[in-house]
């Protein structure tokens, strides 16, 4: 009993300081899909979406169609989701703090997505800087049902609620970053984008004693 | 592990929620007053000791000797996973007593791997004869404080333990220390878990300000209700 205690920890050690990021990937991935499967409670899909939909719906209602407003607004709402999902997130996963915008990417799109949304997306066009990446979604629970109307398709970002909670959880562990859509196949692009950019790291909020 | 009173501060150093274990004892005799065996704190206290404990972890993070920090680098923050602390065990309970769910939480566990400790270089524990505290800080800077009755074995102490003296008692200590303060982080990262749900997910709660959940009140109880 000890004894694959003290492997299994040792393992759990290994694989997050280790240097290679492939090991790394591999930990998170397994991470992921473990806590996806066996450690969260989930919720019927359809009513999830649905509520979702109805959501955006009643926005275009209030806001008369002003879709800057309603991308806007969806990204507050997103925003205060995030501030507060975070506490989840770090809760039930206990991660250490990542040490570069890659480790960072990396757990968002293997874990993050993976255990809130079930999708793993794509992480790709990153810059020389190695600060800012694109998040490509291949598949967006979101949209399963959704179609744009015509004068929507080209100003509404229908997902932008995403950017909002991205936006607020990595704030909240001190990392101000611009997350925005570039692209999405609802409004007849090939691929789904959105695009994060770290503007700076608050150092002043990481909290004493972890370092 | 008696658990006498559960704190939570937030990144600024408030209090925003304390609950105590202990009910008062009323002295069969004298019924108007109840004996004090620990003083109890007004909430003017709490705050106080919120804010200083709050100052007092930033600070002994600053006073780290520097050769210490520089040989730091190879240790090892991982706390090791105690199964079912503050949760039933299913093994030894029957079924119609189990809780049905923790909340968003699946399984018969809130977690059940060993964590990172993402408190380094923070207080993690204050004792005096009396009682221990144990201090569970999250990334975003929130802290859990857990006032245990418990003490660590003064070794040294009473005349019995003096024949064990030595390497041996180091030892023992050694490791009960590290027990205690390893139960202690799994409870308290388990009331993070509560917190998470029952009060980050009450829409009605606004960040920042002192939790007044029953909800939350009620699973911060089972869990210390169910440890030994």
């Amino acid at each position: 009993m000890s004894k694959s205690r003290s492997s299994s920890l040792s393992a759990h050690a290994a694989a997050l300081s280790s240097k290679s990021t492939a090991n790394q990937s591999k930990f998170f991935k397994t991470l992921g899909e473990d806590i996806w499967k066996n450690k969260i409670e989930k919720i019927n899909a359809e009513l999830f979406v649905m509520t979702y939909g109805v959501i955006v719906q009643q926005l275009c209602q209030d806001l008369n169609n002003d879709y800057i407003k309603i991308n806007e607004n969806l990204f507050s709402m997103g925003y205060n989701i995030g501030v507060r999902l975070i506490e989840d997130f770090l809760a039930r996963t206990a991660l250490p703090r990542c040490p570069n915008m890659t480790m960072t990417s990396e757990v968002i799109s293997k874990v993050a997505f993976k255990i809130f949304l079930n999708i793993t997306p794509q992480i790709e066009n990153w810059n020389t800087n190695r600060d800012s990446f694109s998040i490509i979604l291949t598949e967006n629970p979101l949209t399963e049902f959704v179609e744009l109307p015509q004068d929507a398709m080209k100003q509404l970002w229908y997902s932008n609620i995403i950017c909002g909670v991205l936006k607020g959880a990595l704030e909240m562990v001190q990392l101000d970053c611009d997350v925005n859509f570039m692209t999405d196949v609802l409004r007849g692009d090939l691929t789904t984008e959105i695009k994060i950019k770290l503007n700076k790291i608050l150092k002043d909020e990481i909290p004493l004693g972890e370092d | 592990m008696g658990i006498e009173a559960i704190l939570i501060i937030n990144k600024s150093g408030g209090l925003i929620y304390h609950r105590s274990f202990t009910s008062p004892q009323v002295d069969p005799s004298n019924p108007t007053i109840t004996s004090t065996t620990k003083h109890t704190l007004n909430s003017n206290d709490l705050l106080i000791l919120a804010s200083t404990l709050h100052s007092v972890f930033a600070i002994s993070s600053q006073i780290t000797p520097k050769a210490l920090q520089l040989s730091q680098s190879n240790i090892n923050y991982t706390i090791p996973y105690h199964p079912y602390v503050g949760v039933a065990n299913p093994q030894t309970t029957p079924k119609n007593n189990m809780p049905t769910k923790y909340g968003s939480f699946k399984g018969d566990d809130y977690f059940k791997e060993p964590f990172h400790n993402w408190n380094k270089s923070g207080l993690k524990q204050l004792s005096t004869d009396q009682f221990t505290m144990y201090i569970y800080q999250t990334m975003t800077g929130l802290k859990f404080v857990a006032i245990s009755s418990s003490v660590l074995p003064s070794g040294t102490g009473s005349g019995e333990n003096n024949n064990n003296a030595g390497a041996n008692t180091v030892n023992i200590n050694g490791s009960q220390y590290n027990m205690g303060s390893q139960i202690a982080d799994n409870l308290l990262r388990k009331v993070y878990c509560v917190y998470s749900d029952y009060v980050m997910k009450d829409p009605f709660y606004s960040l920042e300000m002192p939790i007044k959940s029953d909800l939350f009140d009620d699973r911060v109880k089972s869990l210390i209700d169910h440890l030994l």
